[in-house]
């Protein structure tokens, strides 16, 4: 497995994946395999280094996904767990085809949109941000769904929401065949209020 | 002076009273000793404590030449590791009078962690896919299972796995690892 080099140091002639190393700090490993890998990491320098590379990317991921800045779909018990987890979370959920008015405090951690839909018949699912005009401004491509959710979870950046000026956006949930033709799920206008005091982050045109 | 040697051929030194032998194990195992306490007890101080109650014991059991076959020195280091868990987590009580006698004096300094770039992270983790940011950031978030994260998608763990294994393969390429 090893072999020792002059300054004591080994060099790894079976280096352990990087896939492996992660499930291993993930505690995805079935018994046997966690125990092959821990017996190698203690007599293996170069794989204990790669290790702390794949912890510092797994701490990197986990304070960005704690940091509210992502625009990720996310599950419903994720939303909970992180009410319960002592993060403020705000939620708007306008009703399809409506919409609500919205802001965002500066103790605000996260931000979530709830967009009500009937999936059942969706095979893909893009959701679409567009401006009061209906142009769009970006696509979130094939998002995960589930037929029997009843709609969709989208966390919006808290760190855009907070620098943003007072706005409205459209958010649309549309199904995609596999010919690509479009069908509209739902429409949901958000009228954004700039309540942080402080110039906005940018002017919308 | 004993840089050379591999870890199976200090343990009969140590046996045979050599000094030198038992201070270059130390410097081998802390890290590594290191690295199971924190996958197991997710916890730089209980890491720490971790590494000096085992190398406590290991030194002691090698003393003693209790060790009857030194190739097998990572598996007993691993034992160790294991039952000094268990006891961490069953009593603290022993853990403050070990330490209270032996204080830090088994444990240097650790080596500084690797430190990624936050923003180019951000800026990598927007690249990914939906279901692959999705996937990355429940699992991360607070360790989800892949179990939790399948029911939420409505596809296997097994799926979720790969999807994991290939986002992280993406944003390691992004930020440049060689891994």
């Amino acid at each position: 497995m090893t072999t020792q080099r002059r300054d004591g140091n080994v060099e790894c002639s079976s280096p352990i994946e990087a896939d492996v190393l992660m499930d291993y700090w993930l505690a995805a490993l079935s018994a046997a395999a966690e125990e092959a890998v821990e017996v190698h990491l203690l007599a293996c320098d170069e794989c204990g280094d790669r290790l702390r590379e794949a912890i510092a990317l797994a701490e990197g991921l986990r304070e960005l996904a704690r940091s509210g800045s992502l625009q990720v779909v996310v599950s419903d018990q994720f939303v909970e767990h992180a009410a319960e987890t002592g993060l403020r979370v705000r939620e708007y959920a306008p009703p399809r085809g409506d919409s609500v008015m919205c802001t965002v405090a500066p103790d605000d951690d996260l931000l979530v949109a709830r967009l009500a839909a009937d999936l059942s018949s969706a095979s893909r699912v893009d959701l679409s941000w567009c401006d009061p005009r209906g142009v769009e401004q970006s696509r979130m491509a094939d998002i995960p769904i589930r037929a029997d959710a009843g709609g969709v979870i989208c966390q919006q950046s808290i760190t855009w929401a907070k620098a943003s000026p007072t706005a409205s956006m459209v958010a649309r949930l549309v199904a995609v065949d596999e010919q690509g033709d479009e069908s509209l799920l739902g429409e949901y206008t958000f009228h954004h209020t700039r309540t942080i005091p402080g110039p906005p982050g940018w002017e919308l045109p | 002076m004993h840089v050379g040697l591999g870890d199976a051929d200090l343990a009969p030194r140590i046996a045979g009273g050599d000094r030198d032998a038992e201070a270059e194990l130390c410097r081998r195992m802390e890290p590594r000793i290191r690295l199971y306490g924190l996958r197991h007890l997710r916890s730089a101080s209980g890491a720490d404590d971790l590494v000096q109650q085992v190398l406590m014991k290991v030194l002691e059991a090698l003393r003693s030449a209790r060790l009857r076959e030194p190739d097998k020195l990572a598996q007993f280091v691993l034992g160790t590791c294991r039952m000094t868990v268990l006891d961490l987590r069953r009593s603290s009580r022993r853990q403050e009078e070990l330490l209270a006698t032996f204080g830090g004096d088994l444990v240097p300094d650790p080596a500084p962690a690797p430190r990624l770039d936050d923003r180019q992270l951000a800026r990598c983790v927007q690249t990914l896919k939906e279901r692959e940011r999705s996937v990355v950031v429940m699992t991360f978030y607070d360790e989800h299972t892949a179990g939790e994260t399948a029911r939420f998608l409505g596809i296997s763990e097994a799926n979720v796995r790969v999807i994991r294994h290939r986002a992280l393969q993406q944003l390691r390429s992004c930020m440049g690892a060689s891994a």
